[in-house]
């Protein structure tokens, strides 16, 4: 019965084209939605998964990164120095802005480094400078070149109009980039007064970014600092990327639903139109096997046969599709990442195993309630 | 002039003797009724048949008289409601419906008039599939199909596509199929319907031939004459019912048609003439060459029709 179903499903090209052609857009829907949301949750946390830090010390109840404002007194990045298994600290300020390169405007996450930082820095600079000195900022380089920027160029952030000392990769997501400039222009703009650095003084940083000791586990050094350090919320890097994946989650889930219920509704119908006519296509012949004492279950196992096949090769041509649509964005200078996660195939998969259970239902009711006697009555449309 | 030289009596039921084998096929007074009350339609009446080993039966009738719905019962396809019909040691009508797809598949051979072959499997695949369905693994069914075929001259069209097949080859793959388990008993609907008279003369010799030699009951139905030529007896239904089957043929004179044994008759120029009373026979004799236009007795109108 299998080599029947096969052979039913590749008998009629046509059809065959259609079904997995359009299944295969479906679930591409499907996969290459999960993509980009998959590729943007990596792409917002890119900052905190490379920053170099093993724990981030916050203001109280921060525990994300986008869209959010945090202030700590300088004072507690010396206590966080001081607790037990920080091998390194490294201060930063951040506020999500505007940065105006004369040809569009683009929202940032804004970060302030200083001169000696550890941590927090871009972390692949593709040409110039790695740290901004006062007056610099290093921008992302896609963002620059949409802008047909080049080092030395200027741009404005929040309201100060600085030079291109850098630029750096993989620094943009599909909302944002990051643009690096030094914690003293940071506090000019502000409006911050004071001073940052080794002897001076200060008044407020945004986050403390804090390298572990060898064999420091983060999470305890995280518990360890938030115990000992008062009016602080403490994070591993993990745990603080996961409230950021978390956080674009929530935005994304209604959008994510919706799209997959789409998806998922536009591959039912295909599938189930496809099989259909399919079997309603070879009536006569499923009669014909009734007749010479095929039972049920034989025919149902075709039909279902013949429903999985084509849903496997229209997930296979919309994996492909996707894989395709993510290496091709890249080379058009888009800020859009597609990234195929296990979790997403897995759901796809899924959803794919469900339209080819459910279109064939109809088609099985047929069969069951078709009389074989219709052979000989040839009545057979 | 038509004329049959079929024998047969009403019932259709061949009397065996003790020295007969046991028929393949028992069907006794079996009666089919659809729908109750004021609409009920009684399709087949109080039949009573059997078919013994290796003899092929040809049921003939007009549209309407209760062929398919006999035959369908025949093949368990229906249930009869009333009367028995057993198939070697089995009452079928007594089976439970879940028993008789298998019963169709080991001990039936059908041969339709579409032929209903699976289109997307070559002659050689349509033929080991119900193999496969009767249990035989996959090398095993093919092998059986291909000495089939090969029997029954396709040796060179194994691996066609139906649509490849001339009808004549498509229904030497049907009936491949319908002996691939070798079956007691192989029913055949309208066999040589779709086929040209030189090919269907050959697939009704080529279905003698295996009855003959493989000792397979053949039940034909069919409204082909040529079938006759095959056929061991020939059984007449009409309304239901098996009826007598007589020659009709036309009055030379008034031009009605008569049946033949019952008909007045008279010889004129060697050939016989059949009248409807003794006024037309004698009118006839008195100036035969002004009724027959050269030709001799104009035919029967209707050919061989049953009474009852």
């Amino acid at each position: 019965m299998l080599r029947l179903a096969f052979r039913n499903l590749f008998q009629n090209k046509t059809r065959l084209v259609m079904a997995v052609g359009g299944v295969g857009l479906a679930l591409m829907l499907m996969l290459a939605l999960d993509a980009v949301f998959t590729g943007a949750e990596k792409q917002l946390t890119a900052f905190i998964d490379r920053a170099g830090a093993d724990v981030f010390v916050a203001q109280t109840g921060v525990r994300n990164l986008h869209m959010v404002s945090s202030w700590l007194s300088y004072s507690v990045v010396d206590e966080v120095r001081a607790v037990q298994g920080v091998d390194s600290v490294t201060p930063i300020m951040y506020v999500t802005g505007m940065v105006d390169t004369g040809k569009e405007r683009n929202l940032a996450y804004i970060i302030g480094i200083p001169p000696d930082a550890l941590m927090g820095k871009p972390w692949r600079v593709t040409e110039g400078a790695t740290i901004p000195a006062p007056g610099e900022a290093i921008l992302d380089r896609a963002v620059a070149a949409q802008s047909g920027l080049r080092l030395g160029d200027k741009v404005n952030i929040l309201g100060q109009e600085l030079r291109i000392a850098g630029l750096s990769e993989g620094t943009a997501s599909i909302t944002n980039s990051i643009v690096f400039i030094s914690m003293s222009d940071f506090e000019l703009m502000r409006g911050v007064a004071g001073k940052v650095g080794a002897g001076q003084d200060a008044q407020a940083v945004s986050f403390v970014l804090v390298k572990a000791r060898p064999g420091e586990a983060a999470d305890a050094l995280a518990a360890r600092i938030e115990g000992k350090v008062g009016g602080v919320t403490v994070q591993s890097r993990a745990n603080f990327a996961e409230q950021e994946r978390n956080l674009v989650k929530d935005m994304a889930a209604d959008v994510l639903t919706i799209m997959n219920l789409v998806g998922f509704v536009i591959g039912l119908a295909v599938m189930s139109l496809t099989i259909y006519t399919a079997t309603l296509a070879r009536r006569a012949e499923y009669g014909a096997l009734k007749a010479l004492g095929a039972r049920n279950g034989h025919l149902y196992r075709a039909v279902l046969a013949q429903a999985l096949v084509s849903v496997t090769l229209g997930l296979a041509l919309g994996l492909a599709f996707t894989l395709a649509l993510s290496a091709l964005i890249p080379v058009t200078g888009s800020n859009v990442a597609l990234q195929v996660s296990g979790e997403s195939l897995l759901k796809v998969g899924i959803a794919s195993l469900i339209i080819a259970g459910l279109s064939a239902i109809l088609p099985i009711r047929q069969i069951g309630a078709l009389d074989p006697a219709v052979v000989f009555r040839r009545r057979i449309q | 002039m038509i004329s049959t030289d079929i024998k047969t009596n009403v019932t259709g039921v061949t009397h065996l003797t003790d020295e007969a084998p046991q028929a393949t096929l028992q069907v006794s007074n079996v009666t089919k009724r659809f729908g109750s009350g004021e609409t009920e339609v009684i399709a087949v009446r109080d039949v009573s048949l059997q078919v013994a080993p290796g003899e092929i039966v040809l049921i003939m009738g007009p549209s309407g008289s209760g062929k398919t719905t006999l035959l369908l019962m025949l093949g368990a396809l229906l249930k009869p409601s009333e009367g028995t019909i057993k198939l070697g040691d089995q009452v079928l009508s007594d089976l439970e419906e879940n028993r008789l797809p298998d019963i169709r598949l080991r001990q039936f051979g059908f041969v339709f008039q579409d032929f209903n072959l699976l289109s997307a499997l070559t002659a050689l695949e349509n033929v080991a599939i119900v193999a496969q369905l009767a249990g035989a693994k996959n090398s095993e069914a093919r092998t059986k199909a291909a000495t089939l075929l090969t029997d029954l001259g396709l040796s060179k069209r194994l691996n066609f596509l139906p649509e490849k097949l001339s009808g004549g080859e498509k229904q030497r793959v049907a009936i491949a199929r319908a002996l691939v388990n070798d079956p007691t008993l192989i029913l055949a609907d309208e066999p040589s319907a779709n086929l040209d008279s030189q090919i269907g003369r050959e697939i009704m010799r080529l279905l003698k031939r295996i009855a003959k030699e493989q000792g397979k009951s053949v039940v034909i139905v069919s409204h082909d004459q040529r079938i006759k030529e095959i056929a061991d007896r020939v059984l007449w239904l009409e309304d239901g019912e098996f009826k007598e089957m007589v020659t009709m043929v036309t009055d030379p004179v008034c031009t009605m048609p008569v049946e033949r044994e019952k008909a007045a008759s008279a010889e004129w120029d060697g050939s016989p003439y059949y009248f409807c009373s003794q006024g037309c026979r004698r009118e006839f004799l008195l100036a035969p060459w002004q009724y027959l236009n050269g030709s001799g007795q104009r035919v029967a109108i209707t050919g061989d029709v049953a009474i009852a």
